[in-house]
């Protein structure tokens, strides 16, 4: 195990710590990075269309977008590759719209690692160290000993010499993040860090990120277009959707509780209905639902209930008086395991999602094209209007 | 007979069948390059050194063994300081070229990101070669003579009263035109390799701390180098088999050793100019030889 000693903050960050310290504890003292209605278009079509958000000091945030929903444009404009047209980024509470990027303290990994094919991982790993414009480490046994340490902390003991080519994908992953953290940024940006890694090495670097992050303190923030990943990994996660952050929240209430259908809909965890509520109940085009659920003020109104909260019942089963009762035909069924997804198509031709666990009981068989009730609880539902 | 053929035909086809053809379609595609090279490379080459040794007359060559036309050639002034303006002026060559190419290679392929563009910039270097070679070199004349462009323009602004004679019929006529003419040469290989960095890779340079320059030192220049050796290939065996632009720009001034080989072809001399022809492929096989230890092509492309 390395010496974590080696990895004392940068005296940047430390200074801000003591100068912000006890007058401003419970205020903002807590967010590394803000951003304030950032705009940014690209030959008129817009990117980033006011994306607001507060980034907690010392916490894994993860951004979750679909393609094109702008994720990547508000990283590289945070990093400072790319210019913002309007609004206000602070960076441990400085404005920092204008610092060029090798200024900013903020470690960028990107997507598909970006090493320095000519070095080896060691010389990879002390680029940053050795070459940074603004306070360069010359001493090549200090370099040396910070290299050897962060080789340490991500595992890469017995590569040092290795070429950068000659490594497997998860080592690449390591290395582009060994080389930016030690030159000790504040906050490390990382774009869809696992996207280039088979799935077995994605769910075990997860974990990893993780206990990296945790040692040496700073801020991660991760974007992802996987609703599970952003969900497993961070401490707080950002939807963004259409240039906007849609929701800020935590992973458990971002579950259950998403904040807009759209956001539902990215979870990929919900069955949404459009409509309108109507007196009691949700006029939707496969029937009027019961109301009795959450009720979430949204700008559009829609019905959203939870693939796992769903029982499939015989066709002539009866609801009880608490429950929501549709109608549809089974198409098919996908075996996961630890779980089955069932997929019936309703009357208007809409796809409508169940998940079985099967910790409890054995998979059942359906019919395909046979018609089954469709049952869940009225209070499971979330009702946007 | 037919027995024995068929059974011969099926003991090859069973013993051996994943591999049968393999060799015979090996063999058959690189004939006729090995033939090619083998009559048109490597015998002129064998010829040219066993003429070399040949008893050269006045008016005829026998084949008598002799070291005369060696003794000759390394014991005179003459061919002496040809060779010696040939490496000096490949020298001069490689260096301008590399000093002109590399910014317009660093321009076309890493600034300009539009792949459309950079294209079109890379045809636009090429565009000269639409016209013939000895139309490139003889335009210098109108350019660079007593009254050639460059004086007169420099005379009406006044930089100069007298026109500068030294441009025309020079050495440095010669290496302007050479420059000129072999600096695409460079400049093609160069951007083809710096087209090939990762964008990202130098936003990662950057976004680690580095200024323009380091990243030029540390990861654009090492990336580049195979391109800076392929060109520097190209140009250096393109220059040292010069004669035109010598004898064209110099006013027989400047002697290479293509110039001498020339004019000894011209009067005859077979022997001498096998003698010459030898030493400028030996000096070319040096020269590559050396530029290829700088960079290991193999790996890198």
């Amino acid at each position: 195990m390395p010496s974590l000693a080696a990895f004392a903050r940068p005296a940047d960050c430390e200074a801000f710590r003591e100068k912000s310290g006890p007058e401003l504890v419970g205020t903002e003292v807590t967010s590394v990075l803000q951003l304030k209605n950032v705009h940014k278009a690209f030959s008129g079509v817009p990117a980033l269309a006011g994306v607001d958000a507060a980034l907690s000091e010392n916490s894994y945030v993860s951004l979750l977008g679909p393609s094109g929903s702008g994720k990547t444009t508000l990283l590289r404009v945070i990093a400072g590759f790319d210019q913002p047209d309007g609004g206000e980024i602070l960076f441990a509470g400085k404005r920092i719209d204008s610092i060029p990027p090798h200024e900013r303290g903020i470690g960028f990994v990107f997507q598909n690692f970006a090493l320095f094919p000519h070095l080896s991982v060691a010389q990879n790993i002390a680029f940053g160290l050795s070459n940074r414009a603004v306070d360069p480490v010359t001493d090549t046994k200090i370099v040396a000993a910070k290299v050897r340490d962060m080789i340490g902390l991500v595992g890469l003991s017995g590569l040092e010499d290795r070429a950068v080519t000659q490594i497997s994908g998860g080592q690449k992953q390591r290395v582009a993040l060994a080389r930016t953290l030690v030159t000790e940024p504040s906050m490390v940006l990382l774009d869809e860090p696992l996207g280039a890694l088979d799935a077995n090495l994605r769910t075990r670097m997860r974990g990893e990120l993780r206990t990296i992050r945790e040692r040496c303190g700073v801020t991660f923030l991760h974007v992802t277009g996987s609703e599970t990943e952003a969900l497993a990994m961070g401490d707080t996660v950002l939807v963004l959707d259409r240039g906007r952050i849609a929701q800020s929240a935590d992973a458990g209430t971002l579950y259950s509780r998403p904040a807009s259908a759209d956001v539902a809909r990215f979870l990929n965890c919900y069955n949404i209905f459009p409509g309108a509520v109507s007196g009691d109940a949700f006029e939707s085009p496969v029937g009027r639902l019961a109301l009795g659920g959450t009720r979430l003020t949204s700008g559009k109104q829609a019905y959203a209930i939870r693939y796992d909260r769903v029982a499939i019942r015989p066709r002539d089963a009866a609801a009880a008086g608490d429950e929501v009762r549709i109608e549809a035909s089974f198409v098919a069924s996908e075996y996961s395991g630890a779980a089955i997804n069932s997929f019936f198509t309703l009357d208007d031709g809409r796809v409508f999602e169940v998940e079985t666990h099967l910790s409890h009981a054995a998979p059942e068989a359906f019919e395909e094209k046979a018609r089954y009730a469709l049952v869940w609880k009225r209070e499971d539902a979330l009702v946007f209007d | 007979m037919t027995m024995a053929a068929t059974h011969h035909d099926t003991s090859v086809e069973t013993a051996a069948p994943p591999t049968r053809k393999q060799p015979d379609r090996t063999a058959l595609l690189l004939a006729p390059g090995v033939l090619w090279m083998l009559l048109f490379l490597v015998a002129p080459i064998l010829m040219m050194v066993y003429v070399s040794f040949w008893t050269q007359t006045t008016f005829k060559i026998e084949p008598t063994l002799t070291l005369k036309s060696w003794v000759a050639f390394f014991s005179s002034e003459t061919y002496l300081g040809a060779l010696w303006t040939t490496i000096r002026i490949w020298l001069i060559v490689l260096v301008s070229t590399l000093l002109v190419g590399y910014p317009a290679a660093l321009f076309v392929g890493l600034f300009v990101k539009n792949k459309t563009l950079s294209t079109a910039l890379l045809v636009l270097c090429v565009i000269p070669f639409w016209t013939s070679f000895l139309i490139r070199v003889l335009a210098w004349r109108p350019m660079l003579g007593k009254e050639g462009a460059i004086n007169m323009i420099l005379m009406k602004i006044g930089v100069i009263t007298q026109p500068i004679e030294v441009l025309l019929f020079s050495e440095l006529s010669v290496i302007i035109g050479m420059t000129q003419i072999y600096c695409v040469f460079m400049v093609g290989p160069i951007a083809f390799m710096l087209g090939r960095i990762d964008p990202s890779v130098i936003e990662a340079a950057q976004d680690l701390g580095a200024g323009f320059w380091r990243i030029f030192r540390t990861i654009i220049l090492p990336l580049s180098m195979p391109g800076v050796v392929v060109g520097a290939i190209f140009v250096s065996v393109m220059v040292l088999g010069e004669f035109a632009t010598s004898a064209a720009l110099s006013g027989r001034k400047v002697n290479l050793l293509g110039n001498i080989i020339v004019t000894q072809v011209g009067s005859l001399k077979w022997a001498f100019a096998a003698v010459a022809g030898v030493v400028l492929t030996i000096l070319m096989g040096a020269v590559v030889a050396a530029l290829l230890r700088v960079v290991d092509l193999r790996k890198e492309l």
